[in-house]
């Protein structure tokens, strides 16, 4: 849809998005398409809009309510185990936060992100995660040894980061080299320290801080930073270089949408100490990424589940009966009713929390238990060429604006084997609206035109490039709108009683889902996806 | 462009001769917009992106444009028509001597030329712009009817843009460049201004002073006209040392073609691609020494190379049945394909019935192609940037090894073994990572220097050929083993090979040559 008729479409439809039009871009005409996923089908669960009468019925043993990498997963394990007693119902959004989207650039199709765009360098525990690459070709061998090869086309090629600082670009993300003795001191410090929490074990042998979550250590003494916020963790270890605060406030909106402030110190350090894995043909931290991000993996996932066990639709209402589980879901065709032995829940925990009237029997009270959930916009450009840049500083995958708002942009073409640069690409802006409580800021979002929208997202690019040179070069944009993009794992997240009652929970009904967790990542939804088809399988 | 005020009413019966009106608009409106193309299209062809130097070309030229009317206001009712005069022989000027001033600029002082550029097209176009305004009130204060003054003026002034339009890109800088155009409609300005002065020789103060002004001018943009075409082969030869016989912005590179007696020389983006004089050295070595080998090959593949020399040398061999050659560049194909010149240097080989040319990414072309070749020759330019970088690395290797026959061998241009000794060995040891058995060698070309060669094979196992069928001006079988062999100083070094996630190859590319002092 064009800007234009976006605007209208979506008044027409109560979308939210107030009216008055486009003020600044208008004149240049660039098309911009703004996506909500799952926003009108989820308002209207939460304005208790009245049930549809279902007119048809299907029945399966086991019901997977969601679609996204938990979901997927679990139709994965399922079929790849020789089951074929499933449904997978899409939900609003097939492939979730890991959806992918294309332009159709003049020099042809252009794969692009809407949500995850990489995967580290899995741990020894990602088994499932490893499992998975290795079927789709990543791991070229020994999927669960120390180092795997890796294919080459998945790890990210050089140059893979730069940072904006100081008016110029430098290679990395940290500006150790730019900053004076005592803080680049703090830098390395800071990172010795981490490497060393990587390789602790806690008093029962298990890892301190591990991904999946799950396999970390229990270790009381260690859990007790779940109390703490990761800025005062900071503090009280002495580290204050300002540099280092911006860097680790970039690093904690990128992973969890909101800063080292409202981040528990235990999240805080996860990210750093929980993952550690190695390639045998990469550097340590090196990450995998592919045109289209993570919906490469959602793509594989899907495309090992029958098309006969995938279902359009959404979940109205979830209840338990006698025999088993039946959910009344609305497709385009209509109102219908699924009965099945199980379900597995691998929607979102607050869409989860209208469509299951009894969740408070599995231990979970939405109104004390739902994590607060970032809102994210992740806009795609579809750019004529490249921008001009420094000679000394080429184009990364990742470039980041040191103590910007917004948390810099990818490049979707960087992964192709090209002699010369395309005559078009993709760049992909990221941005998590961490200014302010995430309900406020849902709130607000609902009000901004198409054109605020793009501004919050082009915030980076046009300090990159300039206002001119950026609007000359688009094409189009994308952009996609997350009000609960992800869990933010603040304080008390991890001793959160519900979380753990629906991590636990093995009843008719079982529950998948990032949020189950308290943070999202790709590994953690996998885990939740993975174990519930193996408790859904043995029944 | 409004009439003034204060306009004297004009004097009955002194009506001016209508041909010369529409004459002098049209040429003043002709001259306008050839300035301004001029600048457009020297400044695209001098710093690339067409779309944006002729954008902020014209938008620059036409605001200037508006000043320069505005500024007319300020000219006093009883000076216009000198002023008109004054004005013309300045744009005729200017405007005539912009294209050469340009180049001649651009090929010693690369720094100041955008705000030459710019300030050049500002003061063009402010002059251009009281042109005609001032016109307009000159035959005004002589002419009745206002409203028929301003629709003729302005029919006059459109129809010699549309003329110019049309005439620039298809007659005038195709057959004369732009040098020579600039001072042609300088001269046609000046010849408007001296016109309009002997016209009006009884109201002109200091009418002497100003046909001298005016004829000197004339003489200055005639000699500049005779000797412009020196004067920017000159400004070339600043550039690449000797003169460019040919030179094209292609959206991927900037090729040049220069010559110096019978030494024809191609640059892409100012880098020494070959020499006419030594090429058949770097050429024969690239291809012979796997090519002798293989009696049996029918299908060779030349990725880069779009000169057509190395295809020139494949074709010597007979048994040779297709070569496909992939190169992105079309004007670079197009270049060696039909300039009759060009296709000699490469025997009219793109040419040939037994030669497929295919303008494609090789990257791009090797993913969605499936078939497969004897003989791979991988021509790329040197590993300077992340961009090229990624055609020497693994993965790259591998796909091509997808594209080889059993028995098929690989040779890539690896650079030079003595100014980049760590860059040639990575790009073998990138060779034997992906699977390959390596066979480096390197040769003397003297325009470049010692230069290197891996030939790469799948089984172990590969001599050098001791004889060869085809003519030869530089390979002979001492030679030949003298290539195969590194003396002490040139020997393998312990380096890395280069993996997309690290690139070392660039790096090592990038200290290597700076390290040269050339
Ligand atoms: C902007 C952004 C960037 C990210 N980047 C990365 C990254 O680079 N690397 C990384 O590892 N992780 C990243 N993540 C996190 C990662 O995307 C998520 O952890 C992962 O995709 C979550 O998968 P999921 O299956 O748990 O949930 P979701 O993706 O939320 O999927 C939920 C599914 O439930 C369905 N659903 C919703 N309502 C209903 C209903 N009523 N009935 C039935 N189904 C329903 C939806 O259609 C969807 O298919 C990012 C997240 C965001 C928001």
């Amino acid at each position: 849809m064009e800007r234009r008729g976006f605007l209208r479409a979506s008044g027409a439809a109560g979308l939210g998005l107030a009216l008055p039009a486009c003020r600044p871009l208008q004149g240049l005409g660039i098309p911009v398409r703004v996506h909500q996923p799952g926003l009108v089908e989820g308002h209207r669960l939460r304005d208790g809009t009245p049930l549809p009468t279902p007119t048809r019925e299907l029945r399966t043993g086991v019901a997977i309510l969601g679609s996204g990498v938990a979901g997927l997963t679990a139709a994965w394990r399922l079929a790849r185990d020789g089951h074929d007693d499933f449904l997978l119902l899409d939900g609003p959004e097939p492939d979730g936060n890991a959806a992918g989207g294309r332009f159709d650039s003049p020099s042809g199709p252009l794969l692009h992100p809407c949500g995850a765009h990489y995967l580290p360098l899995p741990s020894m525990e990602s088994r499932g995660v490893r499992a998975l690459l290795f079927e789709l070709g990543v791991i070229k061998a020994e999927p669960f040894s120390e180092h795997p090869r890796f294919s080459e086309t998945a790890l990210v090629h050089a140059p893979d980061e730069r940072l904006f600082f100081d008016g110029a670009w430098h290679e990395g993300l940290l500006p150790t080299e730019q900053v004076n003795a005592e803080e680049a001191g703090q830098h390395r410090r800071f990172l010795a320290e981490m490497a060393d929490l990587t390789r602790r074990r806690g008093r029962d042998g298990l890892r301190l801080f591990c991904v999946p979550k799950a396999l970390s250590s229990v270790d009381a003494e260690w859990r007790q930073l779940d109390a703490l916020p990761f800025r005062d963790w900071l503090v009280a270890r002495g580290y204050s270089a300002p540099s280092l605060h911006t860097w680790l406030d970039y690093v904690c909106r990128d992973e969890y949408g909101a800063g080292p402030e409202h981040v528990s110190a235990w999240a805080g350090l996860h990210y750093f100490a929980g993952r550690g894995g190695h390639a045998a043909n990469a550097a340590d931290g090196t990450v995998l990424t592919w045109p289209e991000g993570l919906a490469f993996l959602t793509r594989g996932l899907r495309a090992r589940v029958p098309t006969a066990r995938q279902q359009a639709g959404h979940a109205l209402q979830v209840d338990e009966t006698r025999e088993g589980v039946r959910i009344l879901c609305q497709d385009a065709a209509g109102a219908f009713l699924v009965h099945a032995r199980r379900a597995i829940c691998a929607m979102p925990l607050h869409v989860a929390a209208r469509v299951v009237p009894h969740l408070r029997d599995y231990g979970f009270d939405p109104a004390r238990h739902l994590p607060a959930q970032a809102p994210w916009l992740v806009a795609n450009f579809l750019l004529d060429g490249f921008p001009a840049e420094p000679p000394d500083a080429p184009l990364a995958w990742d470039n980041v604006i040191h103590g910007s708002p917004g948390l810099g942009w990818v490049v979707s073409t960087h992964q192709w084997l090209r002699a010369a640069k395309p005559a078009h690409t993709v760049f992909t802006a990221y941005r998590a609206l961490a200014g302010q409580a995430p309900a406020e800021a849902r709130r607000q979002l609902l009000t901004l035109t198409g054109d605020e929208l793009l501004e919050l997202a082009a915030v980076d690019l046009k300090q990159a490039y300039g206002a001119f040179e950026l609007w000359r070069r688009t094409r189009a944009v994308h952009i996609t709108v997350r009000g609960h993009g992800m869990a933010i794992p603040g304080c008390g997240s991890l001793t959160n009683p519900g979380l753990t009652a629906l991590q636990a929970a093995d009843g008719r009904l079982l529950f998948a889902h990032a949020d189950l967790s308290g943070y999202s990542v790709f590994e953690e939804a996998s885990w939740w996806g993975e174990r519930a088809a193996r408790l859904a399988a043995n029944s | 462009m409004h009439p003034p005020q204060n306009a004297a009413p004009p004097p009955a019966g002194n009506r001016l001769p209508d041909r010369l009106l529409i004459l002098s608009v049209f040429i003043v409106a002709s001259c306008g917009l050839a300035y301004e193309l001029i600048a457009g299209a020297l400044s695209s062809y001098l710093l690339g992106d067409s779309v944006l130097q002729f954008s902020s070309i014209i938008g620059c030229y036409l605001f200037a444009m508006g000043v320069g009317s505005h500024l007319s206001k300020y000219v006093d009712d009883r000076d216009v028509l000198a002023r008109f005069i004054d004005i013309e022989l300045l744009v005729g000027l200017i405007g005539g001597v912009s294209a050469t001033l340009l180049f001649l600029l651009f090929a010693w002082m690369a720094a100041p030329f955008r705000t030459t550029l710019y300030a050049l097209v500002f003061i063009l176009g402010v002059l251009v712009g009281m042109e005609i305004p001032l016109v307009m009130r000159v035959l005004h204060s002589r002419q009745a009817s206002f409203s028929e003054l301003v629709s003729r003026v302005l029919t006059f002034d459109y129809l010699g843009a549309l003329a110019v339009s049309l005439l620039f890109p298809l007659v005038l800088a195709p057959k004369l460049g732009l040098s020579r155009t600039g001072f042609l409609f300088g001269m046609a300005n000046v010849a408007v201004a001296l016109w309009t002065l002997w016209y009006y020789r009884h109201e002109i103060p200091r009418l002497r002073s100003r046909l001298t002004r005016g004829a000197l001018v004339m003489a200055f943009l005639a000699g500049g006209l005779v000797v412009s075409e020196k004067l920017t082969h000159w400004a070339e030869r600043g550039l690449f040392g000797d003169e460019v016989i040919f030179a094209t912005t292609t959206p991927y590179q900037r090729i040049a073609v220069t010559r110096w007696k019978d030494d024809t020389r191609l640059h892409i983006n100012g880098n020494l691609q070959f020499s006419s004089r030594d090429e058949h050295r770097y050429h024969e070595a690239l291809v012979h020494p796997a090519l002798q080998t293989l009696p049996w090959a029918r299908s060779v593949l030349v990725l880069g190379g779009g000169d057509g020399l190395a295809v020139r040398e494949v074709l010597r061999h007979a048994q040779v049945e297709r070569v496909t050659l992939v190169d992105l560049d079309p004007a670079m194909t197009d270049l060696f394909t039909r300039n009759e010149y060009l296709s000699g240097l490469n025997g009219q080989a793109l040419s040939n019935l037994r030669v497929t040319v295919i303008n494609a990414d090789a990257g791009q072309w090797l993913e969605t192609h499936s078939e497969v070749f004897d003989l791979i020759i991988a021509d790329f330019p040197d590993p300077s940037s992340f961009g090229l970088g990624k055609l020497y690395s693994v993965p790259m290797y591998r796909l091509m090894g997808k594209h080889l026959s059993a028995r098929g061998v690989l040779v890539v241009q690896s650079t030079s073994p003595w100014f980049a000794p760590r860059s040639f060995w990575c790009i073998d040891a990138t060779l034997r990572e992906a699977g390959f058995h390596t066979h480096p060698y390197h040769a003397h070309v003297p325009s470049f220097g010692e230069w290197g060669f891996n030939l790469a094979t799948r089984q172990p196992g590969y001599t050098p050929p001791t004889a060869y069928s085809v003519p030869t001006r530089y390979l002979d079988a001492e030679t030949t083993r003298l290539m195969f062999q590194f003396p002490p100083d040139m020997q393998r070094l312990p380096v890395d090979p280069n993996h997309l996630n690290d690139q070392r190859l660039v790096h090592y590319f990038q200290q290597d040559w700076s390290n040269v002092v050339r």
